[in-house]
This record gives C-alpha cells, sequence and structure tokens, in this order.
C-alpha cells in the first residue's frame, strides 16, 4: 500500500507535529504570511526575541528579491540547526531543513553541491555556528562555498535555559556562570575572516532595515556570505546581565526592549573596522559597551562552484585515460576451478611494499582470476617502520567477511611481523619468511609448515632491492597456488612503475621456480625441534624448508 | 509658526501609510511603539485574547509609511499599506504633534 492510498487520519505523527486546522493562527492577515506555514504559528519565541524581527528582516528580503531581482523562491532553500533559531525551518514556508545541532551547514554544503541551482540559506544560532559547528563554519568559509549563513548571535544557549556559550562576552552572567564568564568568546566576524568568507557584515535586530539591506547583498553574492545579527534573549540572558534591567518589575515584560535600547545606544556602525576589531566589547562588569557594525568584507572571489567546474575536464580526461587503460587489458578467462576461502597475512616494515604486495594478490585473484576477493591493510602508526601489515581474503564464492580469522598462510617480510603475525597462523599453514630478515627463533612453531627464501638479497641482486616483495609473491603463487601464475604476472604488470616492470617479473619467475624446486625437493633435511633453527638460515643455504 | 515658509512646501509630497494591527498576534513587546519615528503608536491599555497589551494607534496622520514597525514586529501582527503621497500641511514632527495635543 502506498503512502498516499493510507487514510490521512490513520497515520501516526511524530510527537510535536499538529495537525494544520488545530491552529488558531488565521493566515493571510499579514503580508508576510504567503511565506509562512501558518499552521505552525504562532511561533514560540518570547516575548521581545530578536529572532522574530531577524526572521520579518530575512522574508522582508526575500520578497523583495523576488520583486525586484526576479528570484523565484522555489529555489530557495533554508537550513536550520538546533536551538530557538532552529525553529526558522519550520515557520518559512519554503524548502526548508531542519537538522541536527551544529549540522546545518554540512547538510547545506551537501543541497548546494547536489544542486548548484538552489540558493541555500542556512538559518542558525551562534550555539550552532561557532559552538558545535565551528568547525564545519570555518570549513565552509575556506572553500567558499556559495552559501548564505546567517547567526542570530544572542550570547547563550537561550532553548536550554540560558547557559554560557561560545559567543558569551568575558565577564557577562550566564546561568551557569552566576559570577560572570571566566572564558573569552570568539570574535565570529573575525573568525570568518580567517576562514576566508568573501562577504560578512553584522548588524543588531534594531538597525532592521540595513539588516535587510545587507541580507538582500548577502543572499545575491556568488561565494560564502554571513551575516551575524545580534539579538537580544529577553528570557535568558537578559535576566542575568544589567542590559535587561535583570528584575525591574517595571521592566519585567519588557526586557527584549530593554536590551534593544541599549543596542541603541552603544551600536556603532563604522564598516571600515578590520574584523579583527569587531569583537562585542564588555566593561569589568560585562556589561556590552560597544558592538561594532557594518558590512566589513565583500571580496568577490571564486567559489566552490566555479572551482569544481574549472577542475572538471581534467579530472574527466584523467579519468578517461584511466578507462582506457582498464579497457585494455588482456581479456582472461579466469579460473573455472573451486577455491575455497584462503586467508593470506603479509607482514613486514614499512617501504618493503607489504601493502601493494597484498594488493597485487588480491587484484589478481578479482580481476585476472575471476574470483573473489578482500583486501584489507593495518593502518597506524605501526605501519610506519614498525611491522606494517595487509590481509587478503580469496575465495571462489563471495566473502561475507572481509577480515582475516583463521590465516592459512602468511608472508612475513620482518622480525617484528615474525612476533606480532606467527602465533595467528592456523595449525599446518604455511609460513613464508624472507630468509635473511627473518631469524627463526629455537621455540619456533613445530605445528606449521615454514619456507624461507632470501628474497631482500635475491632482488638486490637482480638490481632492485624494492623487487624483494616480488620474490616473495612468486614464492607465495608457487607454494600456496590459490591464484594462477597468469593473472599474478598481469596484475604486476599493472601495479609497478612501467620502467621496473622487467626486474620485477625476473624476480617472480625467481621466486616462483624457487618455490616449486622446494615444493619437489622433500629431500631438504627437516630439522627437528632440538636444532638450532637459526644456523639453519644464518648459513649460505638459499633456501630451507621446516616441516613438523 | 514659523517665521519664513519653505519655498518649496507646495511641491514637497509626504508618503502616508493606513497602519493595519492584527491585535491577536501581538506579544505586547513594544518594539513597534518604542521606534516609530513618528511616534504614531502607544500602547493599548486593553489586552488582547491571550493577556498582552497591544498597540495602539495614537494619531495616523502622522504615518509617514516608513514600514520600520512591521520589518521590526516580531510576530507579523503590524504592517502598513501604501496610502499614496500627500501634500503636508505643516511641517510635522513628533515634536509638534506632542505640543499642539
Amino acid at each position: 500500500m502506498s503512502a498516499d492510498k493510507i487514510p490521512a487520519d490513520s497515520i501516526s505523527h511524530l510527537s510535536g507535529y499538529e495537525p494544520p486546522d488545530q491552529s488558531d493562527w488565521e493566515t493571510g492577515l499579514h503580508p508576510m504570511d504567503s511565506l509562512l506555514r501558518g499552521e505552525r504559528l504562532p511561533h514560540i519565541w518570547c516575548q521581545g526575541c530578536g529572532l522574530g524581527t531577524a526572521l520579518t528582516t530575512f522574508i522582508s528580503a526575500l520578497q523583495w528579491l523576488e520583486k525586484n531581482k526576479e528570484w523565484d523562491l522555489e529555489k530557495v532553500a533554508v537550513v536550520s540547526g538546533i536551538g530557538c533559531s532552529g525553529r526558522v525551518a519550520g515557520y518559512i514556508r519554503l524548502d526548508s531543513f531542519h537538522t541536527t545541532h551544529g549540522r546545518a551547514i554540512p547538510f547545506a554544503t551537501g543541497l548546494k553541491i547536489a544542486n548548484p541551482n538552489l540558493k541555500v540559506v542556512v538559518f542558525s544560532g551562534d550555539g550552532d555556528i561557532a559552538g558545535i559547528g565551528g568547525n564545519h563554519f570555518i570549513h565552509a568559509a575556506r572553500r567558499n562555498l556559495d552559501i548564505t549563513v546567517i547567526c542570530v548571535n544572542n550570547f547563550n544557549y537561550g532553548m536550554t535555559g540560558g547557559q554560557v556559550g561560545s559567543t558569551t562576552p568575558h565577564g557577562a552572567r550566564a546561568v551557569t556562570a552566576q559570577y560572570g564568564n571566566f572564558e573569552y568568546p570568539f570574535n565570529l566576524p573575525y573568525l570568518a575572516a580567517a576562514g576566508g568568507a568573501s562577504f560578512m557584515a553584522r548588524w543588531t535586530v534594531l538597525h532592521a532595515r540595513r539588516l535587510e539591506w545587507t541580507l538582500r547583498e548577502a543572499m545575491e553574492h556568488r561565494g560564502f556570505s554571513f551575516v551575524e545579527i545580534i539579538a537580544p534573549c529577553s528570557t535568558a540572558y537578559a535576566r542575568w546581565n544589567p542590559e535587561g534591567k535583570g528584575l525591574d518589575p517595571e521592566k519585567l515584560r519588557r526586557r527584549g526592549l530593554e536590551v534593544i535600547k541599549h543596542y541603541k545606544e552603544i551600536g556603532k556602525i563604522s564598516p571600515e573596522t578590520h574584523p579583527k576589531d569587531a569583537d562585542v566589547k564588555v566593561d569589568e562588569n560585562g556589561v556590552i559597551i560597544e558592538i561594532v557594525e557594518g558590512k566589513f568584507i565583500d571580496d568577490p572571489k571564486p567559489d566552490l562552484q566555479e572551482a569544481i567546474d574549472q577542475m572538471a575536464p581534467i579530472a574527466e580526461k584523467k579519468w578517461k585515460a584511466a578507462k582506457r587503460a582498464i579497457d585494455n587489458r588482456p581479456k582472461v578467462k579466469g579460473r573455472t576451478d573451486k577455491v575455497p576461502r584462503k586467508e593470506l597475512q603479509l607482514g613486514g616494515f614499512g617501504g618493503q611494499g607489504i601493502i601493494s604486495a597484498g594488493k597485487i594478490i588480491g587484484q589478481a585473484a578479482a580481476i585476472y582470476d575471476k574470483l573473489e576477493a578482500c583486501f584489507t591493510q593495518s593502518y597506524g602508526p605501526e605501519a610506519r617502520g614498525g611491522a606494517a601489515g595487509s590481509q587478503v581474503v580469496i575465495s571462489s564464492d563471495l566473502i561475507h567477511y572481509p577480515n582475516i580469522t583463521e590465516p592459512e598462510s602468511a608472508i612475513i617480510m620482518s622480525q617484528g611481523a615474525y612476533e606480532k603475525y606467527a602465533p595467528l597462523i592456523t595449525e599446518k599453514g604455511i609460513l613464508l619468511i624472507d630468509d635473511g630478515l627473518v631469524v627463526l627463533p629455537e621455540n619456533h612453531r613445530q605445528d606449521i609448515v615454514t619456507y624461507g627464501i632470501p628474497a631482500t638479497k635475491a632482488a638486490e641482486e637482480m638490481g632492485n632491492i624494492r623487487a624483494a616483495n616480488t620474490v616473495m609473491l612468486g614464492f607465495w603463487t608457487s607454494i600456496v597456488g590459490a591464484v594462477s601464475k597468469e593473472a599474478m604476472k598481469l596484475s604486476l604488470a599493472d601495479s609497478v612503475p612501467p620502467k621496473t616492470v622487467d626486474v620485477n617479473i625476473k624476480a617472480f619467475d625467481y621466486g616462483y621456480d624457487r618455490g616449486t624446486e622446494l615444493k619437489k625437493t622433500k629431500a631438504i633435511p627437516i630439522p627437528t625441534p632440538t636444532e638450532k633453527t637459526g644456523t639453519t638460515h644464518s648459513g649460505d643455504k638459499k633456501s630451507s624448508i621446516n616441516e613438523p | 509658526m514659523y517665521w519664513r515658509k519653505p519655498l518649496d512646501q507646495d511641491k514637497i509630497k509626504v508618503p502616508c501609510g493606513i497602519i493595519h494591527i492584527i491585535e491577536d498576534r501581538c506579544k505586547g513587546c513594544g518594539f513597534c511603539v518604542e521606534f516609530c519615528p513618528q511616534g504614531v503608536l502607544v500602547m493599548s491599555k486593553s489586552t488582547n485574547s491571550k493577556g498582552y497589551h497591544p498597540p495602539e494607534i495614537n494619531d495616523s496622520k502622522h504615518c509617514v509609511n516608513c514600514g520600520l514597525c512591521s520589518l521590526l514586529c516580531p510576530d507579523f501582527a503590524i504592517y502598513i499599506e501604501d496610502k499614496g503621497k500627500r501634500t503636508p500641511e505643516k511641517v510635522e514632527t513628533k515634536g509638534k504633534a506632542e505640543e499642539q495635543s
């Protein structure tokens, strides 16, 4: 049954949703009602809150743009985060999006990149933009993403009761800073400027007219535009701070108005101010004594979309070249026999090509043998000079679990990796070591088959020490046989630099022949557990075998 | 009132507007009353259905259709309708209006 066939009264709504007909808001009375969702109004904002005025100026700017600049408001999307300001997305009758706390800008980024024709406006608060979402804010500014960010700054976390936030002035009181805020606040214009915003302005809600002009400009601006709106928080911030005349019973119901009157006295319109000096100045008691206002930055520069458009042809060209190389791959039939799940552990130290060896095996299995393969690698500090590791799973059936649990073979090229990975190999598993780099200790496991080959030495003799991993690959291919020799060679040719293909093929053949030889010659003495295995490998012998 | 009449007094046209107050939307914040440049509005003594004191028009002829009240009102409770332009009979300011009343 599709959603449109379900009777409306049987849909259970999420809590907080009110069916449209339950609101007492009579719509169509005000010129701005066409852009308001009447069913959600009246809004929850307190008496004297600046958010209403911020929304009015925003709608007014939108209506002006629609009328005078032929804007299609269908193409405007409003994104809000959490907090009182987050309600804007619910009140405005446009495509809007109420997102998680602090993530309004990431959602807007997605919207804008997926549909560059949209005009995306982020309407959010200081806790959302500068607090939890501060990082997103500076990065959107850095990218010069073409969105408009409106930050309604009321100096505290208003919706939750007036806690100290990242913009609370130093010394100002809040519900969680009863003796004055110890911390220093963000200077949002400077933060935006440092991030690289190409448009930045600040107004208090008192300067509604100039704010509206600035919002028009900001929305028309191509690139990251940021408008900070200083708004009174009549219930929370104004209660604790002298601007709102505190608990004066005369002013009790007019705290928002008292704050705005205070802004009228202290607001200083000075667009030429450097953003560095645009911080909200307070006296020793935390009373705001100066708010610099104006449009501080208007510096058009290429935005993200332009950069994408510029880079796209280059990327396309490179992608086509890569695609051609893939299409020109030799056509192979692949293996037809069944390969049971085989797990391989590779270990060594960083720089030996442990990761690329694993990748070559995986590619050979997946592309040329047409098997299933999974490749994972160990990241982290241990991969830098310490034990680097990678894991490959090969099977002719689907691989449901990508990590290895019981490796039946291992390629080990350093002592550290031996100590780390040798205990993990299953019983009767195969351990392949680089003879010379790994010295088997006295208590070496006797329940596994150990083969050794002086891979690094051989590769050095062949003229490229970096082909040591290729020797090990050849050795592994012949002994374990999970992947065919041809597939491995093709994959190898794909993966190594073109100049080194010959030496790598040579190294591979050397390892392969060695392995075949060792597998045949059961005559090689099997060291008894009492015999020192170390001596077996330290002599001039090129290879050795150790079987239980 | 003035010792000299402005020469272009007849040519000057002043915009004027009709104030519409949607009383039941008002939360009584007082922004419109406080910041009306012409002092057209006052707080009403009566209350609306929510118990707030909405603004009341004191003298609508002084309204110059600046629209600041409608822009500042957080509750979408007041707006101005354009009534065209008119010739001022005399120079009207807030101060003068008060004096006369």
